[in-house]
C-alpha cells in the first residue's frame, strides 16, 4: 500500500479544552494545522494536576464551524453523527479517539465510518453502542413520580443520554409536563406547556410524594411481585437483562439491593 | 374488594401467558393523547424468573365458565373470583403508563356468563382507554373463542394486536383437555381475522385514513408438555399457522402444573423449559432464517436435540455444505453458519464491500468464532480450520443444558439410552465430554 507522509507527528504536549463539542473541534484545527497529535486531550475543568507541557486551546466559533462542516464534506454525514454522538458517551479518552479518527477519516474518505472492523473506529461504534443500549434501556426503565400532575424522574447513566431521550419521551407524554433528571451529569430534560429544555441541575429537592402517589408505587410492586413465576426463577437471568446498576431509580426492585 | 386485592388475583390469572412483547409498529401521538408505540418493543422491567415486562398483563375477569384441566382459572378450582370494572382497568392502566412503569396493556379474561358477554366487556374497557382517555399506548387484547365475528372485528379496531390461543398442540388434546373449546372455535375468529389484517391492508393503500384493524398483527400460544405432541409435530403446526394465518408470532409455555389432574403430569413436574427454549430458537430458524420446519427435525428424529441448538444441530448433520468463504458467501448462507446470527451476518456483508475479513477483523465485528472458525474460510485462513468432527462437537455444544440438570435433558432421551446430566458428572467439562461421546455415536 502507498502510503503519503503522516498527517501529523506526535509532540509532547496535552491539549486543554473547555470541554464543550466546539470546543474540541478547535483542538482538532489546532492539531491538522499544527500538523501534531498532542498527548491528550483534556477538559479544563476536570484536568489534574501535571508536568507535562500543557498548550490551552482557546474556543473559536469561526475554527469550530470550519471544523465541522469539514466532516460531512470530506468523510460523511455519518461520521459527524458518530462522532458528535460518542462526545456524549462515557468513552475514556474520547477526545483523542475522536481526533485519531478524524486524522484518519480525512485520508480515508467517506467509508471511514463504516470500517467497524478497524482499530481506529472500533472504539467509537462500540462507545455509540454502549450510549445508545443505555438509552434503550431507560426508555423502560424510567419511573416517573406524580406530583400534582407533574412528572418527575431521577436518572443516573454513564453516558450522557437526555438529549436520546428527549424525542421519546415528548411524543408519548405530549400533553403533560415532565422533568428527567440526570443525576450524575447534573442536567435536567424539562418539558412543560409544550416547550422543552435541557438545563443544568446540580441538586433537586423532592417532595414526600402524595398518598395517591404512594398507592399507585404500592400496586406496581405487587403487580411486579406477583407476575413472576416461582418454578421458573432465575435470578442471574433478570441481572442479565436488567443490570444492578440501574435499580437504585427503579422502585420495584430497589429494596432488594 | 379493594383495588390491591383485584390486581393480585388478576395478574396471578394471567401471568402463565407467555405473549407479552409489545413490538409492533411505530406510532406516534402526533401531539395528541397519551402515548406511542414503539417498533423494537420496549421491556420496562424484568422480573424474577428473568422475563421482559413490558405490558400490565391481566385477566379482566377470572370468572370462568370453561374447565380446561390446565388452567388455574377453570371452573372447578376452589379459587377466590373477581373482576375488573370497565373503568377500573382503564384509570389503572393510564396511571401506570403515565408513570412508564409499563408499555401497555395486555387483556385477556376467563369467560363470564358467554363468550360474547366477556368480548363487550373487554371492549368496553378498551374503547374507554381509547376513546375517553385518548390513549394510544401498545394494547394485545385475547380473543375468546366461539366469539361473534362482529365483536371480533370491533376487539380488532381497538387493539394493536389479537391473539387467540390454540392451546395444544393437536385437536386430540385440545379435546381431552379443554372439553369445552373446539378447534374450530379457535380456528374460525383466527380465520377471520388473518382476512380482517389482509382486508385492511388494502383498504389502507386506498385510503389513509381507514380505520386500522389490529396493526401488530396476530399472535398465537400453546402449552408445551401437557400433552404428548412430539417437538416436530408441534414446529409443523407453527410452521402451518405461520403460512396460513399470516400469524405474527407463535409462543410456547412450558407446562407448568398448577392443578393435580389424571390426565396431567403431575404436579411436582418440573416444567420443561428446556424443551420450550429449543422450540424458541427453531421458531427463529423459522422465521427469521428461512428455514423450514422438516430441515429442523424429520419423522425419523421427531426431537430436538438436548445438547446442540437447531441450527448447530443442522450444520453437523450438513457438513458438505462448510467450509463458506466469509468474503463471498450470500447472505442467507451466513446466516446458517453456526455462531453467526442476523446482526453480524449483516455486519459482515456491510464490511466485505471495504475490506477482506480475517479473525481478527472477525472479532472486532463482534462475531463469536468459538463456534464459526469450524465452519468458514476467511483471508487468514483460506481453507477453514478443519480439526475434525469432535473437536467441532464440543465448540456447540450448549453449555446452558447442563443447568437445566438431568431431568430436563432425559426428557429428550432416545428411549432405552441415557445420556449424561450435570447431576450424573462432577464437572461441566466431563459432562461436556460425555456429551461429546455420546453425540458422536448417534450423529
Ligand atoms: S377458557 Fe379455559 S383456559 Fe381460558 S380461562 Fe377458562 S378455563 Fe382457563
Amino acid at each position: 500500500m502507498s502510503q503519503s507522509k503522516p498527517l501529523a507527528n506526535p509532540v509532547n504536549v496535552e491539549y486543554l479544552y473547555d470541554g464543550s463539542l466546539p470546543g474540541l473541534y478547535c483542538c482538532v484545527y489546532e492539531s491538522v494545522y499544527e500538523k501534531e497529535i498532542p498527548l491528550d486531550i483534556l477538559a479544563e475543568a476536570d484536568a489534574p494536576p501535571s508536568l507535562l507541557e500543557r498548550r490551552l486551546i482557546l474556543t473559536d466559533m469561526e475554527k469550530a464551524k470550519r471544523v465541522r462542516a469539514s466532516i460531512p464534506k470530506k468523510i460523511s454525514a455519518r461520521a459527524m453523527e458518530l462522532i458528535e454522538t460518542v462526545f456524549l458517551s462515557c468513552l475514556e479518552k474520547k477526545e483523542m479517539a475522536i481526533l485519531r479518527f478524524l486524522l484518519f477519516a480525512y485520508r480515508h474518505g467517506k467509508n471511514a465510518a463504516d470500517m467497524w472492523h478497524h482499530p481506529l473506529v472500533d472504539p467509537l461504534i462500540k462507545a455509540e453502542k454502549h450510549l445508545l443500549g443505555e438509552r434503550h434501556l431507560l426508555l423502560g426503565f424510567i419511573r416517573f413520580s406524580d406530583y400534582d400532575g407533574f412528572l418527575f424522574s431521577t436518572i443516573t447513566p454513564k453516558n450522557y443520554i437526555l438529549p436520546f431521550l428527549k424525542t421519546h419521551f415528548i411524543n408519548r407524554f405530549s400533553n403533560e409536563n415532565f422533568m428527567i433528571y440526570d443525576k450524575t451529569h447534573g442536567a435536567a430534560l424539562i418539558y412543560e406547556n409544550r416547550n422543552w429544555s435541557i438545563v443544568s441541575l446540580e441538586n433537586a429537592d423532592i417532595r414526600e410524594p402524595s398518598e395517591e402517589e404512594q398507592s399507585y408505587r404500592a400496586l406496581w410492586k405487587q403487580f411486579y411481585n406477583t407476575i413472576a413465576i416461582e418454578a421458573r426463577t432465575n435470578h442471574k437471568c433478570r441481572m442479565t437483562h436488567m443490570p444492578k446498576r440501574y435499580w437504585e431509580n427503579m422502585l420495584e426492585v430497589k429494596d432488594l439491593l | 374488594m379493594d383495588l390491591m386485592q383485584k390486581l393480585t388475583i388478576l395478574a396471578d390469572g394471567a401471568k402463565y401467558d407467555a405473549a407479552c412483547t409489545s413490538s409492533g409498529g411505530d406510532r406516534e401521538s402526533g401531539g395528541r393523547g397519551l402515548g406511542s408505540t414503539i417498533a423494537a418493543g420496549c421491556c420496562h422491567t424484568f422480573s424474577a424468573d428473568g422475563r421482559c415486562v413490558s405490558l400490565l398483563k391481566v385477566l379482566l375477569s377470572n370468572h370462568c365458565i370453561h374447565d380446561c384441566k390446565y388452567c388455574v382459572n377453570r371452573n372447578s378450582n376452589d379459587t377466590q373470583r373477581t373482576a375488573f370494572t370497565p373503568e377500573e382497568l382503564a384509570e389503572l392502566t393510564i396511571q401506570f403508563y403515565r408513570r412508564n412503569y409499563i408499555e401497555g396493556l395486555f387483556l385477556s379474561s376467563g369467560v363470564m356468563k358467554n363468550a360474547d358477554y366477556t368480548m363487550e366487556r373487554m371492549i368496553k374497557a378498551l374503547e374507554l382507554l381509547r376513546y375517553k382517555y385518548d390513549f394510544w399506548g401498545y394494547i394485545h387484547a385475547k380473543t375468546i373463542p366461539g366469539a361473534s365475528p362482529e365483536l371480533v372485528r370491533r376487539l380488532g379496531l381497538v387493539a394493536d394486536r389479537l391473539s387467540i390461543n390454540i392451546e395444544m398442540p393437536s385437536e386430540k388434546s385440545l379435546k381431552l383437555l379443554a372439553p369445552g373449546k373446539t378447534k374450530s372455535a379457535i380456528l374460525k375468529p383466527m380465520a377471520q381475522i388473518s382476512s380482517g389484517l389482509t382486508q385492511n391492508k388494502q383498504e389502507l393503500a386506498l385510503y389513509k385514513n381507514a380505520p386500522r384493524f389490529a396493526p401488530a398483527g396476530q399472535a398465537t400460544q400453546m402449552i408445551i408438555g401437557a400433552s404428548p405432541e412430539s417437538d416436530y409435530q408441534i414446529i409443523n403446526l407453527a410452521s402451518g399457522l405461520y403460512k396460513g394465518y399470516g400469524l405474527k408470532r407463535v409462543f410456547y409455555s412450558a407446562y407448568i402444573p398448577a392443578v393435580q389432574d389424571s390426565l396431567l403430569p403431575s404436579v411436582d413436574t418440573n416444567p420443561p423449559l428446556l424443551r420450550e427454549h429449543r422450540l424458541y430458537q427453531a421458531d427463529f430458524l423459522m422465521r427469521q432464517y428461512k428455514f423450514e420446519a422438516c430441515e429442523i427435525l424429520s419423522e425419523s428424529t421427531p426431537n430436538f436435540n438436548p445438547y446442540l441448538d437447531p441450527k448447530c444441530n443442522w450444520a453437523i448433520n450438513n457438513m458438505h455444505l462448510f467450509p463458506v468463504d466469509v468474503n463471498r458467501a450470500p447472505y442467507e448462507m451466513l446466516l446458517r453458519v453456526p455462531g453467526l446470527g442476523p446482526k453480524s451476518a449483516q455486519r459482515i456483508v456491510h464490511v466485505r464491500r471495504s475490506a477482506r475479513l480475517d479473525f481478527p477483523a472477525l472479532k472486532r465485528l463482534g462475531v463469536v468464532l468459538k463456534r464459526a472458525q469450524y465452519f468458514i474460510t476467511t483471508k487468514d485462513h483460506p481453507r477453514g480450520i478443519n480439526m475434525g468432527r469432535e473437536t467441532t462437537l464440543r465448540a456447540l455444544i450448549d453449555p446452558g443444558v447442563f443447568k437445566h440438570g438431568m431431568e430436563q435433558i432425559s426428557l429428550f432421551g432416545p428411549s432405552g439410552r441415557a445420556l449424561p446430566g450435570a447431576s450424573d458428572v462432577k464437572q461441566v467439562d466431563e459432562a461436556v465430554e460425555e456429551a461429546v461421546l455420546c453425540l458422536k455415536a448417534s450423529l
